[in-house]
Order: C-alpha cells, then sequence, then structure tokens
C-alpha cells in the first residue's frame, strides 16, 4: 500500500553565496519536496560557459596561462600551476628547485585565503553576520600579503613555464613572518567561534552527511571527501613541487574529534584544521628553501620554440582548496598551440555529491548543506515553487529563503 | 565623497549584483568593498537581494548566451531612476575571452551602460569611487524631474 | 567470491592487465617524474586498449581496486576520436598514487562506447560533456540531456572536433566590435 504524499515541484536557484548576493554563479536545482522534506534533486548546470578549452586550444603555451587563471577567481594560483605542470611534463622541462619551494609558498597562501573566504560565507548563511566580517577582516591581511609578494591582491601572473617570475627576497621575510603571526594568534578565536559555539553545532552537526560509500562512488576530492573519511589529498600522494620534502599528513576530522560522521560539522574541522597546517607549512617552506635560479628558460621565444618541436602529452594535477584539479595536456610537435587541453575543476566532481546530501534534509537546510562543500559557482536568486494540485506558482526571493535559514537558527537558539 | 552631492537624491543607494558568467574575482571584490576595510556601509550603501528595491546594478562579466535574457529582464525591473556600472575588464571588452562561441559580448550590446570600472579585478577603491560617480549621475537624473 | 588481490606497483600493474587481455593492450608505458630535495616520484601509466575489451577492462580495474576517475580527455584525429580516462589508484597510502591513464580509439563513423556509469557513478558528468562537445554517443547513459552548451545550440555542431564547419556563425570576436 503506496501513501500518496503529495509532492510539490520546486524549480531552485540556490543562493549560495556571501551575503549580499555577490558570489553569484548561476547554476539550477530542480527539487521535489514533500512538505518541508527534499525527496529528490536534479542539477543543471552550463550558464557560465565561456568555451576556455576551445579558446586554449587557438593560443599558444605562455598565453594560456593567463588564461587558465581566469577559469576562477578564488583558485586562481592552482589552475596555472596544473597546466604549467602539465606542460613541463609533456615537453620535459625541468624546474629549478627554489622555484619549487616559491610555489608551494604561494599555494598555500591561497589556501589560507579561500578557506576564510569560505568560513565567512558559512557563517552568513546561517546568520552570524559577525563573524562573517571578522574572518574577511582576516582575509584582508593575507590579501596584503599577496599584493606585497606578488604585486595584486587575486589574479597574480606569478607563474611561468619552468619557474616562477619573482622572488622572495631576505628583506620580504619580516612582513611574511609578522603575518603568520598574526594568523597564529588569532587562530584560536576562529577554532573557538565555530566548533564550540552551541548554535553552529546544532545547526552543522547531523545534517548534509555524505557516508564514505558515496563519496568513493561519486569520485568527490578535497575537504568534502576528506571530512567524509577518505584519505586523498593530491600533496600528500602524488607529492609536486617541494610538498615531498615537507612533513605532511591528510586532514581528517579524526585528528581533531576521534570520529568522522560526514556532516557539516565535519567540514568545518576538515578546513580549519587546514588552515593551520598551511601556516605551518610556509613557514618551514621559507626556512628550507635553497638559494638558486627561479626559471629554467628566462627567454620566451627560446621556450615557444622548444615546445613548438616537441610532441607528447602531460598530465598535471594539484590540490586547489576545493579539491584536485586536473589538467591534460596534447602538443604534436608541429604548432605552438595545444593539440587538446582539457581543464576538470574541482567543484565538478563535488556537484553530484549534493544529491546525497540533500536527500531528506529540510528547505531551510539547503543554504548552509550547499555552501559547505565550498562551490567555487553560486547562485542567484529566486525559487518557484509550483503546486501540483491548485497550478499556483508562488515565488520566494532569496532574501526569503536566507531568512528560512536564519530563523531555523534562532528557533533552535531559544 | 564626490564633489558636487547636491541633497537631490534622498536615499541612501541600493545596488543589485548580476554576474553574467565571471569567474568571481570582480564578484569578490565588491563583497570586499562591504567589509570593515573599505566599509561602504558607512555611507548607507548596501546590495540587496532584488532588483526591484535597487537604484544601482552592478554587472560582472562577459554575458554568456544563456545568460543574455536574464541580463535584459533585470534591467528591465529595476526602477527609475537607474545607473548601471559596469566592473571588470571582461564586461568592459571582453579581456581574455575575445573570441568564444557562447559570448554575447561586452555588456554594452545588451544593455546601457553609465560607468565602466576598469581592472583585473579592479580594486575596492575603484569600485567605490564607481559608486560614487553613479551617485552624482542618480543625482543629476532625480534633480531633473 | 573474489580472491585476495595484493598491492600491486607500476610495473605489476602492467602484467596484471597483459596477462588478462594479452594482445588487445596495444600500449604501456610508465614514466615517473621526480621533484623536490627527496626526489618524490610521480608515477604515470600510459596504456592504449581495443575498444572491444573496454568494459572488461575496467571490471577488471574495480576487482583490483575501486579507482578514482579524474576526467576523461578527447582527441579529435582525422579518422578517430581517442578518448583517455584518467584514472587514479592508492590514494590514502602515503605518497604511493599511482596515475592510470588508458586511451581508447573509437572510428569517427561510428563513435560509440559504453558507459561507465554502472561501475563509477561519478563519471556521469564527464561523460555528458564528451556526448556534446565531440559528438560521442554513450551508450546506456542514465542522463542524457545536455550539459553546458545552450538549448538553442544546434545538434550536430561539436565544438572540440577540428574540422568542424558548423561553428563559424557562433564565434564572435569582441575586441573586433569594441573597435568599431
Amino acid at each position: 500500500m503506496t501513501d500518496e504524499k503529495t509532492t510539490t515541484k520546486a524549480t531552485y536557484q540556490i543562493p549560495i553565496g556571501p551575503i549580499h548576493p555577490a558570489l553569484k554563479e548561476p547554476v539550477m536545482f530542480e527539487f521535489e519536496i514533500s512538505g518541508e522534506q527534499i525527496v529528490d534533486v536534479d542539477v543543471q548546470l552550463g550558464h557560465i560557459h565561456r568555451a576556455i578549452e576551445w579558446t586554449g586550444m587557438r593560443r599558444n603555451a605562455i598565453q594560456i596561462i593567463y588564461l587558465a587563471e581566469r577559469i576562477c577567481g578564488i583558485c586562481s594560483f592552482v589552475h596555472p600551476m596544473s597546466f604549467c605542470r602539465a606542460v613541463e611534463s609533456a615537453c620535459d622541462i625541468d624546474v629549478p628547485e627554489r622555484a619549487h619551494y616559491l610555489r608551494v609558498v604561494h599555494a598555500e597562501l591561497e589556501r589560507i585565503c579561500s578557506h576564510l573566504l569560505w568560513a565567512g560565507v558559512a557563517a552568513h548563511e546561517i546568520g552570524f553576520d559577525t563573524v562573517l566580517f571578522l574572518t574577511w577582516e582576516m582575509r584582508e591581511k593575507a590579501l596584503d600579503l599577496t599584493e606585497y609578494l606578488t604585486g595584486n591582491r587575486v589574479t597574480k601572473a606569478i607563474l611561468t613555464i619552468g619557474g616562477v617570475r619573482r622572488d622572495v627576497t631576505a628583506d620580504q621575510l619580516p612582513k611574511i613572518k609578522e603575518t603568520l603571526q598574526y594568523f597564529k594568534n588569532n587562530f584560536e578565536k576562529l577554532r573557538h567561534i565555530f566548533l564550540d559555539d552551541k548554535t553552529f553545532k546544532m545547526r552543522s552537526q547531523g545534517v548534509g552527511i555524505l557516508t564514505k560509500e558515496d563519496a568513493l562512488k561519486l569520485c568527490t576530492v578535497g575537504p568534502t571527501a576528506r571530512a567524509s573519511g577518505i584519505k586523498k589529498d593530491t600533496r600528500v600522494d602524488q607529492p609536486y613541487a617541494a610538498y615531498g620534502d615537507l612533513d605532511m599528513t591528510y586532514m581528517t576530522p579524526d585528528l581533531l574529534t576521534g570520529e568522522v560522521n560526514g556532516d557539516v560539522y565535519d567540514r568545518i574541522i576538515a578546513r580549519l584544521l587546514e588552515v593551520k597546517q598551511s601556516i605551518e607549512l610556509i613557514e618551514t617552506a621559507l626556512d628550507q628553501a635553497p638559494a638558486g635560479e627561479l626559471v629554467s628558460e628566462p627567454k620566451i621565444p627560446k621556450l615557444l620554440a622548444h615546445i613548438k618541436k616537441t610532441a607528447g602529452e602531460g598530465v598535471g594535477r594539484d590540490e586547489a582548496p576545493r579539491g584536485e584539479v586536473f589538467h591534460y595536456v596534447k602538443f604534436d610537435g608541429e604548432h605552438e598551440n595545444p593539440y587538446t587541453w582539457k581543464v576538470r575543476a574541482s567543484t565538478y566532481n563535488n556537484i553530484l555529491a549534493w544529491i546525497p546530501m540533500l536527500k531528506g534534509e529540510q528547505i531551510a537546510d539547503i543554504p548552509i548543506v550547499a555552501a559547505s562543500t565550498d562551490p567555487c559557482m553560486s547562485c542567484t536568486n529566486r525559487v518557484i515553487v509550483i503546486e501540483k494540485n491548485n497550478n499556483k506558482n508562488y515565488m520566494l526571493t532569496k532574501e526569503q529563503l536566507h531568512k528560512l535559514s536564519v530563523q531555523k537558527t534562532r528557533r533552535l537558539m531559544r | 565623497m564626490a564633489k558636487g552631492l547636491t541633497k537631490a537624491f534622498k536615499r541612501a543607494l541600493w545596488a543589485y549584483h548580476c554576474n553574467t558568467g565571471s569567474c568571481n574575482g570582480c564578484d569578490i571584490e565588491i563583497v570586499a568593498a562591504l567589509c570593515p576595510r573599505y566599509d561602504v556601509e558607512r555611507f548607507g550603501i548596501k546590495l540587496v537581494g532584488s532588483p526591484r528595491h535597487a537604484d544601482v546594478m552592478l554587472v560582472t562579466g562577459p554575458v554568456t548566451r544563456q545568460l543574455e535574457k536574464k541580463v535584459k529582464r533585470v534591467y528591465e525591473q529595476m526602477p527609475d531612476p537607474k545607473v548601471v556600472i559596469c566592473v571588470g575588464n571582461c564586461g568592459n571588452t571582453g579581456d581574455v575571452f575575445y573570441e568564444s562561441y557562447n559570448l554575447v559580448g561586452p555588456v554594452d550590446n545588451v544593455i546601457p551602460v553609465d560607468v565602466h570600472v576598469v581592472g583585473c579585478p579592479p580594486r575596492p577603491e575603484a569600485i567605490i569611487n564607481a559608486v560614487a560617480k553613479a551617485w552624482v549621475k542618480l543625482e543629476t537624473l532625480e534633480a531633473k524631474k | 567470491m573474489s580472491k585476495e588481490i595484493e598491492h600491486l606497483d607500476a610495473k605489476g600493474l602492467v602484467k596484471y592487465f597483459k596477462d588478462e587481455f594479452k594482445t588487445k593492450v596495444t600500449k604501456a608505458e610508465i614514466k615517473t617524474k621526480k621533484e623536490g630535495k627527496k626526489q618524490s616520484e610521480i608515477v604515470n601509466i600510459w596504456m592504449k586498449i581495443d575498444k572491444s575489451i573496454f568494459k572488461p577492462f575496467i571490471k577488471h580495474l574495480c576487482d583490483y581496486q575501486y579507482p578514482h576517475l579524474a576526467v576523461v580527455s578527447g582527441n579529435d584525429f582525422p579518422k578517430v576520436i581517442e578518448l583517455v580516462y584518467h584514472f587514479s589508484l592508492d590514494y590514502g597510502k602515503d605518497r604511493k598514487e599511482i596515475s592510470l591513464n588508458v586511451a581508447v580509439d573509437l572510428p569517427k563513423s561510428k563513435p560509440e562506447i559504453e558507459t561507465i556509469c554502472d561501475y563509477i557513478p561519478g563519471a556521469l558528468i564527464t561523460e555528458r560533456e564528451k556526448q556534446e562537445m565531440l559528438g560521442v554517443k554513450v551508450i546506456g547513459i542514465p542522463d542524457n540531456r545536455r550539459l553546458f552548451l545552450p538549448e538553442d545550440f544546434p545538434e550536430d555542431v561539436y565544438p572540440w572536433r577540428k574540422d568542424d564547419k558548423g561553428m563559424e556563425k557562433f564565434i564572435r570576436n569582441l575586441h573586433d566590435e569594441v573597435k568599431k
């Protein structure tokens, strides 16, 4: 005997992203809802398709570095790094040791910026705007350091095939140490706000659970996978650049709490542990960096001529703040532009993971669950709820959806 | 603030942000402008969730084919007087994406733009400067009435 | 009932597949790259297999260890389309991960391949992308819709094909338009 529950189909465009709907990248979700619970989820992508891979196949390797930076503004160091490593692997170009260490420093600095950004977004979705301002103020210090070292806050343009373009000189070290000390002093405050607060725990524990099996089958990557207990981290599995020399381990939540649940709380833990790890990695890398050259081939026309003559294919895999980033490049030995260039950003593997995470949850939990995977795409405005029986269409704006989430927090706080 | 501000525009400026396929770099800098370091909120400027409440529209990104209609619809839903600010090089000229099969073109082709902000991404100070210029334009539009 | 397969290194893996499929494995190459002071190794295996053993190959791989599929990339040659499946094995064991890249050739007159979504559900998104970008037909895919291209894009225009002529009316050069 089947229970005839009335389900309503709701076409959502999910509002994930900091407040003031700024991080908005449209992704369409269709939810099938019964009462307040979600029964089924469907994802539609494609609104930001800028034809980057197609464009890249028509430009030479140096131009593609600047194109790859603009794939995503938040992971704007890792995409060029993966591309450069793929080309170096395909054309047998060596990289000097000092460049390896400097690449580690920049990558970890970007990871700190990205995780602090995410922490603010997560706090905003739960309803604590003050925490958003607090974490983004801390992030400004990291951006100051980025600007001091590279010249810009976002899109740094510090990589080239065969090394890095700028050096970290001895007179820049005091400022770096001062910023790192600031982070170390404030890390305890951050940890206390996110992990000890009763409301955070109530909203995030037991919500949006992704089991280890589901995470394996759907090939999830990054902190989303590590929070479900899978040990998968490209920096430790296939150590590239200088990671092989540094002491590292997989950051899974049982390092802090002793158990793994795969819910939103665990993902917060995984990211906070990574911030701490990044601070230590930057310090060690700067201490151990050997002196030496920065680039193996400083003259660009010679480099392009070498790439033009070589035929081969190469793969570059890196660990972005959101997970594994994959670039595949194939050269045919006759042209400067690659024959094929394939990019796989980390969020594409994590999108399918939203489906098991959201089934069975309430509507008010959608913003925090979706934000907990740290999608490098966020969405916009409306929610259209269509009632099947009486054909009524009513619209919930983004503010109303966000309000639902905040109201749930206030209810739990009482 | 900018010179030339009369008191014709009697309320604080509310802005709506529309992303037409950008890489998020400009969007982060817009939100950073609201944070305590640059703090635009002390002028009363805030981001709202619906274009019907907004005076200023901040557009980022080169317009993709899928989002062209949406941008036009948002522009039509905003009440007069309104100002459009195009943030970032992608919306101004296409930047690195100048040759593609899925892009409709600079934002100029889709909706009329009043202020262009240059940069990839532009600094928060540049964005605040643009909003101040938009404010002056709104004042002139309102004073004409 | 499956027999206990002990852990294999790169050479052992190549032998494991060659033993099972003999001549249908047409190419197997191991490339190692060393980086950093301690010269930690990054191991890449590049294999090429016949299309007829594709599904049994995937099953054989899943029997050994459940792989992580990174992405499927495609190369467009004049007469064939080559799909490269990028797997990785042995993650989770400190510094011992092996990347396995498997290439399959599909004739352009009939570019069809079986889906692997029944073994690896996470392959859905990348298979949908190949369908619309290269024109490969994936047999048995659970979800046949377009992924990235807009709905009004014509049906048989494939952006990644080198010899495609239908694309010309879509390509626009924005800088030329701004200069006018």
